[in-house]
């Protein structure tokens, strides 16, 4: 068992803080429900950061690192599927950026504003759409993420895969929750620490209240085991593992987000406080592939089968 | 009051409210929202529907809380405007605070305005330094003759952009601390030295405001509710109403939107979850009748915490559910009284009028005795 980063992992590290340092990524300064940055979507694809997966010398994990990474920043760009999805397809067969449903094509999806592809996972197959512009509506969104739909699937080519496939896309999409959301939670629990840490009442700090601390200490100790969930399951990327991240991210989003919205006060309510930009990002995942139980369910099954 | 009694008036009610709900909801803040709210109370008032509890001297029609429950239940069954607007603190807080507190001539002055949809009132007890620690506020107030001369900010007044009254709780003792050297008084909004910036929330509305007083000077006489000094007292009478019976119009709305859910809900996923929320509703729906059956002709207790809590956090488990059971881009999710505006704001119910960490603190002190924590 190895928990410290190896020299690969410290050297894309150390470069995505150098693109993100250059790009000088901050919280829009006025107050705004959806931050997507199209400027750090495209330099994240043109850098090859979204592609490390599809390398030899480098593995899932590591690009896993770099989502986890990306997710903390207070702007979004579709980093999860791209890096994480998307080496599951040969090069240049398919084009991101990536949109994800379930079942039915049309339903709304996050990105799929401003994706090329949209992958329907239909149970024994998976759709391969490539997206028209044209056909996309936009989404009236309260979760960070751009949202859009399609108004019909007329013009556009739909490739049918197989079941191989599509259980490969469901199984990186538990993943891509999971890593992604291991970030937000930190970058979430980051900010309130900073919070409660300056904010007085009574005559001492917030955060000094054994009430906070209590509850702030179990929110770093989800956030913890997020983590590790998810990096587990990029190492070993096994569908009983990635099914367990994203059963335990999506279990655990509800009462930390109550909690960390809680300790902000009013001002956490607000647009001019930046929480929003990372907990109504993990809202918009709490329903993603049939939420926590279908993929408590799902690690179940893989369990079973694979002691079987 | 015998049932076929409550029956007659519950028809009453219906067919009133049938007739007389509007077909939109209330816009969410600004002079649109001031509008609609002054316009529906009216209607309310014309129709003889508004103030049911209230003395009839001032207004009101002096019926019973019995009779009160009947009206919210038909209010929510027909779909009328969420009581959670603009009018909410002149009705709930401000005007019952004035019949508890006020002088003959604050009540008849103030109150049938209210009644009548002519005034709206927003609450200045926050600041940017005294949320929770109410008592730490530092907005001063200096006596000058038959003047009281105003400096400080408040903050998260709701409608203070539209309100034409502030309830407003100052420090006039500059040598005293804490809950002492208060006053709870009738601030116009309109007066010189007001400056008033409203705040985005995360829900969508600029409702939530900081209020800046410069230099601002009020009638001691006309303007002070419970006496000089006395603002502590009197404002634990308005957070008493707050925390109390303000909110059971939308605790029977939401006992309504959950079966709605139920009704709604074909997944089997969500249906667990669905009935426990159901549950808690019905407990909700109980513990709120009760209460405000007992306190009929006082004051609220301290209990009223234990239901404004049970309330607060219900909310957001089903605003939180229905997200999940229509799904983004429902229909039911859309709009500015969708479930997803519902789910933005509900983050607020555990928060305003004293976090859900406050009414912890007062189910354990005040209602089960336990020792005082050191603050």
């Amino acid at each position: 068992m190895d928990f410290e980063q190896n020299e690969n992992q410290t050297a894309i590290l150390g470069g995505l803080e150098q693109l993100i340092a250059g790009l000088q990524v901050e919280a829009p300064k006025e107050g705004v429900l959806v931050a997507f940055s199209t400027r750090l979507d495209a330099e994240l694809e043109a850098s090859g950061f979204l592609d490390i997966a599809r390398e030899a010398e480098f593995t899932l994990l590591d690009s896993a690192l770099v989502v986890e990474r990306l997710a903390r920043l207070p702007v979004s760009a579709e980093v999860a599927f791209s890096a994480l999805v998307g080496p599951l397809f040969p090069t240049d067969t398919v084009q991101r950026p990536f949109a994800l449903v379930t079942a039915n094509p049309l339903s709304p999806a996050r990105f799929l504003t401003v994706a090329r592809t949209l992958l329907v996972d239909k149970g024994d197959e998976l759709l391969v759409i490539d997206v028209d512009p044209s056909q996309v509506e936009e989404v009236e969104s309260l979760f960070a993420y751009p949202y859009g739909k399609l108004a019909s699937l007329e013009g556009m080519a739909v490739r049918r895969m197989g079941a191989d496939l599509a259980t490969g896309v469901r199984r990186r999409w538990r993943l891509a929750l999971a890593v992604e959301g291991s970030g937000l939670m930190q970058s979430a629990i980051d900010t309130v620490i900073e919070h409660v840490t300056n904010r007085y009442q009574f005559n001492r700090p917030l955060g000094s209240f054994q009430a906070i601390q209590h509850r702030l200490a179990t929110a770093a100790g989800t956030q913890q085991s997020a983590r590790w969930l998810a990096l587990r399951a990029a190492w070993s990327d096994s569908e009983a593992d990635c099914a367990l991240a994203a059963s335990y991210l999506q279990d655990s989003i509800p009462t930390i987000v109550y909690d960390l919205h809680q300790f902000c006060g009013a001002m956490g309510l607000t647009l001019e406080f930046p929480l929003h930009f990372w907990t109504y990002r993990l809202k918009a995942m709490l329903g993603d592939l049939g939420g926590s139980s279908a993929q408590a369910r799902a690690a179940a099954i893989a369990t079973w089968q694979d002691a079987a | 009051m015998p049932s076929d009694d409550l029956a007659q008036f519950r028809a009453e009610a219906r067919s009133w409210l049938h007739a007389n709900t509007p077909a939109h909801s209330a816009p969410l803040d600004g002079p649109d929202s001031r509008t609609f709210v002054l316009d529906w109370q009216r209607c309310m008032y014309e129709g003889g529907w508004a103030g049911l509890t209230w003395p009839s001297e001032y207004g009101g029609r002096s019926l019973s809380v019995a009779q009160q429950i009947v009206w919210f239940e038909e209010y929510a069954r027909c779909g009328a405007p969420s009581t959670h607007n603009a009018s909410f603190v002149g009705i709930n807080h401000a005007g019952p605070t004035i019949i508890a507190c006020g002088s003959v001539e604050q009540k008849a002055f103030h109150l049938p305005k209210i009644l009548s949809g002519e005034v709206i009132w927003c609450q200045g007890f926050s600041e940017p330094g005294a949320g929770s620690d109410l008592a730490s506020l530092r907005t001063k107030g200096r006596i000058e003759g038959d003047e009281i001369v105003i400096d400080g900010q408040k903050i998260w007044s709701s409608y203070a952009d539209i309100g034409d009254y502030q309830e407003l709780l100052i420090r006039t003792d500059p040598e005293s601390t804490r809950h002492k050297g208060l006053t709870w008084l009738i601030c116009p909004m309109d007066l010189p030295g007001i400056t008033v910036r409203p705040i985005k929330t995360m829900a969508g509305p600029a409702k939530f405001c900081e209020v800046f007083y410069d230099q601002v000077r009020v009638p001691i006489r006309e303007s002070v509710v419970g006496g000089i000094g006395e603002g502590w007292k009197t404002a634990m009478a308005t957070l008493s109403f707050e925390r109390g019976t303000a909110s059971l119009a939308l605790q029977i709305s939401l006992v309504g939107k959950v079966e709605q859910l139920a009704a709604d809900c074909i997944d089997p996923f969500v249906a667990p979850r669905l009935a426990d929320l159901r549950a808690d509703a019905a407990a909700l729906k109980a513990m709120s009748y009760s209460f405000a059956l007992s306190s009929e002709h006082g004051t609220p207790g301290a209990e009223g915490s234990l239901i404004r809590l049970y309330f607060a956090e219900l909310a957001k488990r089903a605003s939180d559910l229905a997200v999940d059971l229509y799904g983004i881009g429902s229909p039911e999710l859309a709009g500015e009284h969708g479930w997803a505006f519902e789910f933005l704001d509900a983050y607020s119910e555990t928060i305003a009028g004293g976090t859900a960490e406050i009414q912890r603190n007062i189910i354990g002190e005040r209602v089960l005795g336990l020792p005082r924590g050191k603050a």
